[in-house]
C-alpha cells in the first residue's frame, strides 16, 4: 500500500537524547543532550516525558512557532498506553493524536500527517516519537536490577526524542510518498532478537515500495531502516537479494548501527527504539539532505510488536515496518 | 589446606552459573532456584555435609548452601513431630539469611537508585 503526497514539506526537526548517544558519533547534531539518565526527574518514565516535551519546546523555538500554531500533535513511545506522548501532548494541550507501532512509530506518524496534509485537512503537524533505554527494558526484557547478562546479538533501546514539523510552505525537503507495510510473523520469540525479528517485515516494505513505485533501489542515494542492529543489517541485506533479486549493499544503512559507536559503547548490535530511527534521520539525514549530500532517502522504520505478556506466554513476535520517501525538492 | 579447598569449591559453583548464564536463555533467577534445588539434593546420603566439612564456608557461602539449609531444617523438625515438622522446620535455619536480606534491601533501597 503505497500513497504519494502532494504539498508536504519537511519544516525542521529537532533531537534530544541521553548519555550514550551524545557520546557516540552523531552527537554534533544533536539539539540538546542529557548527562544522566534520569533527567533530573524522579523516574525513568518521568526522565521520557521531559525530553519528549523538550523536543517539541526545540522544535517550537527552531521554527518560530507557538504552540497555538499546530494544528495537530501526532506522539507514540514505548511505555505501556503510551504515557510519555499522553502526557506531554496533555502539557501541550493539542489536538492529539497518540499512535503504536514500536519502533516503526516515527514513519507511522509521518505518513499519517502527511496523508491529511496532502489532503488539505490540516495546514501543519508535529510528529513525535520517544523511547527511553530503562524504561523499555525494564518493560520488554529485565529491569536494571535484576542484573541479567544479554547476548551480543541484543539491540540496546535508545533514550531520545525526535519530532519533526511537517507542513504545505515549501522548503528544501518534501514527503514524496509513503508505504504502509504489512506486519509479518516469522516465529521467533526471542525478545533480544529484535533485529531477526524485523528483517523480513523490512524487506517485506521496501519490496512492496520499489515494486508499487516501479523503482530500482539506486534510485535512493540512501535507503535506511530503523534499528535492525548489525546482525539485522546483514540479514536483511541477504534476504533482499536472495527472496526480491535486489541489491541492497550499496547505499543501504541502519540507524541502530549508525547511532552508536559500536566498537567502543557497551550497545551489544545497535540501538532499538522509537527514537533511533528519528535520531539519525531528523538530525544526521536531514542536515546531510540540506547541504545537499543525498537527494532521495528511503526512510523504513522497523517495529517489533509484542508485549511483556504475549512473552511470557511464548507467543512469537510480529513485525511491521513503515516507509517513507523524503526527497530534495528541485 | 581449606581455604584452597574452600577457593575451589566456590570458584567451581561461580564457573558453572556463568557458564550457564552465558550459553542458555536462563536468568540469574533461575539459575539462583537451580542452585537451592541441586544443594538440597545433594544433601540426600549427607553429601553436601561431607563438601562443608572439606571445603568450610566454600561451601557455605554459595548459594547451594541455602538448599542444604532448608533440607536440615524440614529433617530436624521432622524427626521431633513427623510428616507436619517438614514445613515448620524448614525455614529455621535460614530464617537469619532470609530476614538479613530483606532488611539489608530495605536500607540499600532507601539509600540508592538504580543506574543503567
Amino acid at each position: 500500500m503505497t500513497i504519494k503526497f502532494n504539498n508536504v514539506f519537511v519544516n525542521g526537526a529537532s533531537t534530544v537524547t541521553g548519555p550514550y548517544e551524545s557520546n557516540g558519533p552523531l552527537s554534533k547534531f544533536f539539539d540538546k543532550s542529557y548527562e544522566d539518565l534520569y533527567m533530573d526527574t524522579n523516574t525513568w518514565e518521568q526522565a521520557e516525558i521531559k525530553i519528549l516535551g523538550d523536543s517539541v519546546e526545540i522544535l517550537l523555538n527552531k521554527t518560530k512557532m507557538i504552540k497555538e500554531d499546530i494544528d495537530l500533535f501526532i506522539s507514540g513511545d514505548l511505555l505501556n498506553q503510551i504515557v510519555a506522548s499522553n502526557y506531554t501532548a496533555s502539557y501541550l494541550k493539542l489536538p492529539y493524536i497518540g499512535i503504536y507501532g514500536a519502533c516503526s512509530t516515527s514513519v507511522e506518524g509521518i505518513i499519517l500527517g502527511s496523508s491529511m496534509l496532502s489532503n488539505n485537512q490540516i495546514k501543519n503537524c508535529i510528529c513525535s516519537v520517544s523511547s527511553h533505554n530503562t524504561g523499555a527494558e525494564k518493560q520488554f526484557r529485565n529491569p536494571t536490577e535484576y542484573g541479567a547478562p544479554k547476548p551480543k546479538y541484543s539491540t540496546f533501546t535508545c533514550t531520545g526524542a525526535g519530532s519533526l514539523y511537517l507542513s504545505n510552505v515549501k522548503s528544501d525537503i518534501k514527503v514524496e510518498s509513503g508505504t504502509i507495510g504489512t506486519t509479518i510473523d516469522s516465529g521467533i520469540k526471542d525478545v533480544f532478537n529484535t533485529g531477526a525479528v524485523m528483517a523480513p517485515s523490512a524487506a517485506d516494505t521496501i519490496y512492496r515500495h520499489l515494486t508499487d513505485l516501479k523503482r530500482e533501489p539506486m534510485y535512493y542515494d540512501l535507503i535506511v531502516t530503523g534499528d535492525l542492529g548489525v546482525y539485522g543489517k546483514k540479514i536483511l541485506i541477504n534476504y533482499m537479494q536472495t527472496e526480491y533479486g535486489y541489491d541492497l549493499s550499496h547505499n543501504y544503512d541502519d540507524c541502530g548501527v549508525m547511532l552508536y559507536d559500536l566498537e567502543k559503547q557497551p550497545v551489544f548490535a545497535g540501538a532499538s527504539g522509537p527514537a533511533a530511527s528519528a535520531l539519525v534521520t531528523y538530525s544526521y539525514i536531514i542536515n546531510k539532505m540540506k547541504k545537499g549530500e543525498l537527494s532521495r532517502v528511503l526512510m523504513v522504520a522497523t517495529g517489533a510488536l509484542m508485549s511483556q505478556t504475549t512473552v511470557n506466554q511464548k507467543m512469537a513476535i510480529p513485525a511491521v515496518s513503515h516507509a517513507v520517501s523524503l526527497e530534495v525538492v528541485e | 589446606m581449606i581455604y584452597v579447598n574452600a577457593f575451589i569449591f566456590a570458584g567451581l559453583v561461580c564457573a558453572i552459573g556463568q557458564i550457564i548464564l552465558d550459553n542458555t536463555k536462563l536468568t540469574p533467577g533461575h539459575v539462583t532456584s537451580m542452585f537451592v534445588v541441586i544443594g538440597a539434593a545433594l544433601d540426600v546420603f549427607a553429601l553436601y555435609d561431607k563438601f562443608v566439612i572439606w571445603a568450610g564456608g566454600g561451601a557455605l557461602v554459595p548459594i547451594t548452601s541455602f538448599g542444604h539449609l532448608l533440607m536440615h531444617g524440614a529433617m530436624e523438625k521432622a524427626t521431633e513431630y513427623s510428616l507436619l515438622g517438614l514445613s515448620m522446620g524448614m525455614f529455621d535455619l535460614t530464617a537469619t539469611g532470609i530476614i538479613s536480606a530483606i532488611v539489608i534491601s530495605f536500607f540499600v533501597a532507601l539509600i540508592f537508585k538504580p543506574k543503567s
